[in-house]
C-alpha cells in the first residue's frame, strides 16, 4: 500500500440517511471498494444502486451516539477480527452530525501494519452535483423533464450518458438487445458489460453520471411490444429515436403524434459516411413519414451494423454472402456528431420556456430536418472537397433542409387533424 | 390492444379504396389486431382465378402486410409445387406457411405507411400475369418483374 494518505468517497445521502436511524445498534457492515494500491476506495453504508467497480474490502460504519461519542476501540478490534490473510485493508466509516446538524464522515484504513486516517470526501446531494452547469443549464428544470431514448447502441448510448451530464432526472430506456463484443468500439459501455442488456448497462452508465437519476428500462422489441411502449410515449416529455429499422421509426412516429410528443430521430448511412437528424413537432412540421415519402432519404441507405438489423429488412431468400456484404460500420467518431446534434436539439427541446444559455439555439435550429456528411463517398461522392470555400456543400457541416408537411402524407396529412387523434 | 382510431380510420380508408378497385376483397374479422384479413378472388388475363389473402399487420400501416394465395395450389411449369420451392428469389417467394406461397411484393426497406392495400394488390396482380407467362415460357418470374433495389 502507497504512503500517501488514503482518499475515501462516500454518498452523502447514503450518511444522512443513517443517521436517522434510531436503533440501537450502531456497527454495520457496509461495503467499499479499493483502487490504485488501496490509496483510493469508494464506501458505502449500503450495497450501491450501481454496478461498482473497483477491489472489494470490508467495511464497518459506526453511527455516533446521541452525545457525537463512538467507541473506537471497541470498533479498531472490531476491523482487525476481519482483517484477512489476502492484505486487503478493512474501511472504518464513522459518521456523526456536527455543530450545525450537518452530517460528518471520518474513515481509517485499518491494515495489519496498523491503522491510518484518510481524507474523507461526500458525493454531495443532487442539488450540488451540477453546479457547473448553473448559467448555461437550468439543471434544476431538466430534473424533473422525462425522455424516453428508444435503441441504447452507438447513437442512442452517448445521448443518453450526454443528458444525464446535462442533468436530466428521468429517463426510460428501450432496447432488447445484448452488448455483444462487435459493439464494444462503437458503445459506450466496455467489455465489463459484454452479454448485458444494453439498457441495463446504459442505466448503470447514467447512474454514474448522476446516481439520483430515475431510470427504468424495458427490453423489449418496439414492434412486439406496442402497448406498453405506447404508455411509455404517453409519460415522456421528449422522445429520442435511434432504433435501427423503419418500422419501429414509423410506429414511434404515430404514437409521437397521437401524445403530441416532440421526437428526434437520428441514423448513419452506409458506412457512417454521413447521417442525418429529424425534429417532429407534432402538427407543426413534417412528421417521419412526410420524410421517408419526401425523398429527401432516397439513395442514403441506412448503415447496417449488425446481422439481425440486415435479416429484419431484406426478404429471406437473400443470399448470406449478399447479408454479409451490406454490415458496413463506420467509425465510433462518425456516429459522434450524429448523436452530438440530437443532444443538442434535445436540450432545446428540454429548456424551452426556460431562459437559458443554449436558448438562441432553438433561434438557429429553423430547420426541421439536417443532413451530416464524414466523408466524400456514398451519397456525398460528388461533392467538392472542403478547400476553404463556404458557398459550397462540405463534409464536417450541418446542412438544414426546409422541408414542409406533406398534404398528402398518410399519417399527418391534411384529412388527419391533431383534434382527431388526441 | 384493439384498434387505436386512427387504425379504425384506415382500415376504412383501405375498405373504401379496395371496393373501387378490387370490389370482390372484403375484411375479414377486423375485431381482433393480428388477426384480420383482408380476402378476395383476381382473375388473370387468361380468365383463371386465384384466391388472395393479405393479412392485416397489427401495426397497420407501419409494417409490410403478408400476403398469401390460397388457391389453387400453385405448381411451377415442370409441376413441382411452389410451396415446395420454399424462399425463392427467382420466383418472388417468401418462406410459405401452413402449406400456402406467400409472394415476396415489398421488402421492408421499401415499405412505407403511404402504400395501401391496393397498392399491394396490384403488385400481386403482376405476380399473377408473370406467373402465367412463366408456365408458358419456364422462364422465371423475375424475368418478367425485376427485383426492387435493396
Amino acid at each position: 500500500m502507497s504512503s500517501m494518505t488514503a482518499l475515501v468517497y462516500v454518498l452523502e445521502e447514503q450518511v444522512r440517511d443513517l443517521l436517522r436511524e434510531k436503533g440501537s445498534s450502531r456497527l454495520i457492515d457496509g461495503t467499499a471498494y479499493g483502487f490504485d494500491d488501496w490509496t483510493v476506495f469508494h464506501a458505502y453504508t449500503e450495497q450501491p444502486f450501481t454496478t461498482p467497480s473497483g477491489y472489494v474490502c470490508t467495511c464497518i460504519v459506526v453511527r455516533s451516539d446521541a452525545m457525537g461519542l463512538v467507541d473506537e476501540e471497541k470498533t479498531l478490534a472490531e476491523a482487525r477480527h476481519r482483517l484477512d490473510s489476502d492484505e486487503r485493508p478493512v474501511i472504518v466509516l464513522i459518521a456523526s452530525s456536527d455543530a450545525t446538524g450537518s452530517p460528518s464522515c471520518r474513515a481509517l484504513v485499518v491494515t495489519r501494519a496498523g491503522v491510518t486516517g484518510a481524507d474523507t470526501r461526500f458525493v454531495p446531494r443532487r442539488s450540488e452535483l451540477y453546479t457547473r452547469n448553473t448559467g448555461l443549464l437550468e439543471t434544476s428544470a431538466l430534473a424533473a423533464k422525462r425522455v424516453l431514448i428508444v435503441g441504447l447502441g452507438s447513437g442512442g448510448s452517448p445521448i443518453a450518458l450526454e443528458l444525464a451530464r446535462a442533468g436530466v432526472g428521468h429517463f426510460t430506456l428501450i432496447d432488447f438487445d445484448r452488448l455483444e463484443l462487435g459493439n464494444i468500439s462503437r458503445h459506450v459501455c466496455g467489455v465489463n458489460d459484454l452479454g448485458r442488456f444494453k439498457t441495463l448497462a446504459v442505466r448503470d452508465q447514467i447512474l454514474q453520471k448522476n446516481p439520483y437519476a430515475q431510470v427504468s428500462t424495458m427490453e423489449v422489441n418496439v414492434n412486439q411490444a406496442l402497448s406498453q411502449v405506447d404508455e411509455a410515449v404517453a409519460g415522456c416529455d421528449l422522445l429520442i429515436v435511434a432504433s435501427d429499422n423503419d418500422q419501429s421509426r414509423f410506429n414511434l412516429n404515430q404514437m409521437s403524434l397521437n401524445y403530441n410528443k416532440v421526437a428526434l430521430y437520428g441514423r448513419a448511412i452506409t458506412r457512417a459516411a454521413g447521417g442525418d437528424v429529424l425534429r417532429v413537432r407534432p402538427w407543426k412540421g413534417p412528421c417521419y413519414n412526410c420524410i421517408f415519402s419526401s425523398g429527401l432519404v432516397d439513395g442514403r441507405e441506412e448503415e447496417m451494423s449488425q446481422k439481425r438489423q440486415a435479416l429484419s429488412v431484406l426478404p429471406a431468400y437473400v443470399e448470406e454472402d449478399k447479408i454479409n456484404s451490406m454490415i458496413q460500420v463506420g467509425l465510433s467518431s462518425d456516429i459522434a456528431p450524429i448523436a452530438n446534434m440530437m443532444t443538442k436539439m434535445a436540450l432545446v427541446e428540454l429548456s424551452r420556456g426556460i431562459e437559458t444559455g443554449i436558448s438562441t439555439v432553438d433561434e438557429d435550429l429553423a430547420s426541421d430536418f439536417y443532413v451530416w456528411a464524414n466523408r466524400r463517398e456514398e451519397a456525398y461522392g460528388n461533392w467538392p472537397r472542403m478547400g476553404f470555400k463556404w458557398t459550397h456543400p462540405s463534409i464536417l457541416r450541418w446542412y438544414g433542409a426546409r422541408v414542409d408537411r406533406d398534404p398528402n402524407c398518410m399519417v399527418c396529412g391534411s384529412h388527419i387533424t391533431e383534434d382527431s387523434v388526441i | 390492444m384493439a384498434w387505436s382510431s386512427q387504425q379504425s380510420a384506415r382500415l376504412r380508408l383501405e375498405t373504401d379504396i379496395l371496393s373501387r378497385y378490387f370490389p370482390t376483397f372484403s375484411l375479414r374479422d377486423s375485431i381482433i389486431p393480428g388477426h384480420a384479413v383482408v380476402e378476395g378472388t383476381m382473375r388473370s388475363n387468361a380468365g383463371h382465378e386465384y384466391v388472395i389473402r393479405l393479412h392485416v399487420p397489427a401495426d397497420l400501416p407501419n409494417s409490410v402486410p403478408v400476403v398469401e394465395i390460397i388457391s389453387p395450389i400453385l405448381k411451377d411449369r415442370f409441376g413441382h409445387s411452389l410451396v415446395d420451392l420454399g424462399t425463392s428469389y427467382s420466383m418472388h417467394l417468401l418462406k410459405p406457411e401452413n402449406g400456402v406461397v406467400r409472394i415476396c411484393h415489398y421488402s421492408a426497406s421499401h415499405w412505407s405507411p403511404n402504400v395501401t392495400f391496393t397498392k399491394v394488390l396490384l403488385k400481386i396482380r403482376a405476380w399473377i400475369e408473370a406467373y402465367e407467362g412463366h408456365l408458358d415460357s419456364g422462364f422465371p418470374i423475375d424475368h418478367y418483374l425485376p427485383h426492387m433495389q435493396a
